[in-house]
């Protein structure tokens, strides 16, 4: 702000003068605390209407003075000399703080002291909402960290319990007589690759167990072939879903002397490529 | 008749707290016509004056302990006191101020009718030797001053009665303090 600007507008005087907005006197008393030339000329205009009362002053009639006194003395306003200082003040204040002049400063003395009062609070505040959020944070990082624990530790014993019915079921199907397993081997050029057929003898029906096979590339499936009397017959391919370690009930089969498994597209064959011929064993 | 003033500001509240005779003396001695003085331009009779002077003491001691020298001058203070309860006596009485009633035209006029008409307000107020400063200052300028320090109008009502932009309000004010310093200055 330009200070010479300001000082020279008026304002200063029309606040001596009781002239300002509230808004005008609220920016002055901003200005004058931090500014001694506004101080300045603010006290060089009160002077100037403390002139003018002195030059204007009138002979008060001398009776008033005792008249004063007595008032003051009625309304137990005076202290005694033998008296302490304090005692009259607190009752006076409160007692006529109703007519008090507009300009007085009373009414300005609490919001000179609030900010500041406020400001402590304030920070304290802002402190304790630091701390507080520090410490929400932090539980709930802890609360996060907990979740995923336990969420990871409900997965792990998820899959160990399906890994587990998985093996219940191959378990029932070996322990069962009517079953007969036939493993499966990997052919000349694939000869890590290995599987495993359960052929119900009683029921017909087949289950097959990819035991060490690789994941089927994208759009194809393994097809399990049947060969009875020298003819490739199709029991199904291995449902794409399915779980490597499960057994998966494939198509019944009456009647059979080998079982091999092909890698087909995607939804089987009615014969088996066979150069995509991957595992195979005879009963 | 002016007051002796011969006490620093400091002195004289540490003085005025004690709420002792001695200060009371003192404050009356020293400030009680200027006081007095302001009280009489503002309630136009010397009844009324008597009655509001009091009131003004009064206030003045109770509250001395609130006075913040932050915040102003003693003085001023003072007479910003003496101001407001003759300004709040008059509204109460309903005691409108003469200038109030009068026609626009009377308080803008030549210098020499408002001689005249400031003659015959003295002759109404009855105080005799009413020095009168004021009369010295610009035309426009008295206006400004008299409405807004002893009328208590505000600075919009004293913007439309004299028909002028807010603005120009404070540049008069402006104006009218530098003519009064150089005034005062003369005096002295």
């Amino acid at each position: 702000m330009d200070i010479a600007a300001y000082i020279s507008s008026g304002i200063i005087e029309s606040y001596v003068l009781g002239l300002a907005s509230e808004e005008e006197v609220s920016i002055l008393n901003c200005i004058r605390k931090n500014n001694v030339e506004v101080e300045q000329a603010i006290a060089e205009a009160e002077k100037a209407l403390e002139g003018l009362a002195d030059i204007q002053a009138m002979a008060m009639p001398a009776a008033l003075k005792q008249d004063i006194w007595n008032r003051l003395e009625a309304e137990n306003q005076i202290v005694k000399d033998d008296q302490p200082d304090s005692l009259p003040t607190e009752e006076a204040i409160s007692d006529d703080a109703v007519v008090q002049p507009p300009m007085l400063n009373d009414e300005e003395e609490p919001k000179r002291i609030v900010p500041a009062r406020s400001y402590g609070w304030a920070i304290a505040a802002s402190l304790l909402f630091l701390l507080s959020a520090g410490v929400n944070l932090f539980f709930y990082q802890q609360q996060q960290d907990s979740k995923a624990t336990l969420a990871k530790t409900t997965a792990a014993l998820d899959s160990q319990q399906a890994t587990l019915a998985v093996l219940q079921d191959k378990w029932s199907l070996v322990q069962n007589p009517a079953i007969k397993t036939i493993p499966l081997k990997g052919v000349e050029n694939k000869p890590d690759l290995h599987a495993l057929v359960f052929w119900d003898q009683a029921s017909k029906a087949v289950y097959l167990s990819l035991e060490q096979m690789p994941a089927v590339p994208k759009g194809k499936q393994y097809q399990l072939w049947a060969m009875v009397d020298g003819k490739p017959v199709s029991a199904g391919v291995f449902p794409l879903n399915a779980k490597e370690e499960m057994a998966s009930k494939m198509l019944d089969v009456a009647k059979a002397q080998a079982f091999a498994i092909t890698l087909e597209d995607e939804g089987g064959k009615d014969v088996p490529t066979l150069t995509e011929l991957c595992v195979m064993g005879s009963i | 008749m002016s007051p002796l003033h011969n006490l620093p500001e400091e002195t004289l509240i540490l003085l005025l707290k004690k709420k002792n005779q001695q200060a009371f003396s003192y404050l009356y001695d020293n400030y009680a016509d200027a006081l007095y003085g302001v009280v009489c331009r503002i309630v136009a009779s010397t009844e009324h004056a008597e009655e509001v002077i009091q009131d003004v003491f009064v206030k003045i001691w109770k509250h001395v302990d609130l006075f913040d020298a932050e915040k102003g001058r003693l003085y001023t203070w003072m007479i910003n006191i003496a101001r407001n309860t003759a300004l709040d006596y008059r509204k109460s009485k309903g005691v409108v101020n003469e200038m109030k009633n009068q026609p626009l035209s009377n308080i803008v006029n030549t210098e020499e009718e408002q001689d005249q008409s400031q003659s015959e307000q003295h002759t109404k107020a009855d105080f005799i030797g009413f020095r009168n400063i004021l009369d010295k200052l610009k035309p426009e300028c008295r206006i400004l001053i008299e409405m807004a320090y002893y009328e208590g109008y505000t600075q919009q009502e004293i913007a439309e009665q004299l028909d002028v932009p807010l603005g120009t309000v404070k540049t008069r004010t402006k104006a009218a303090f530098l003519q009064l310093k150089q005034l005062l200055k003369d005096y002295r």
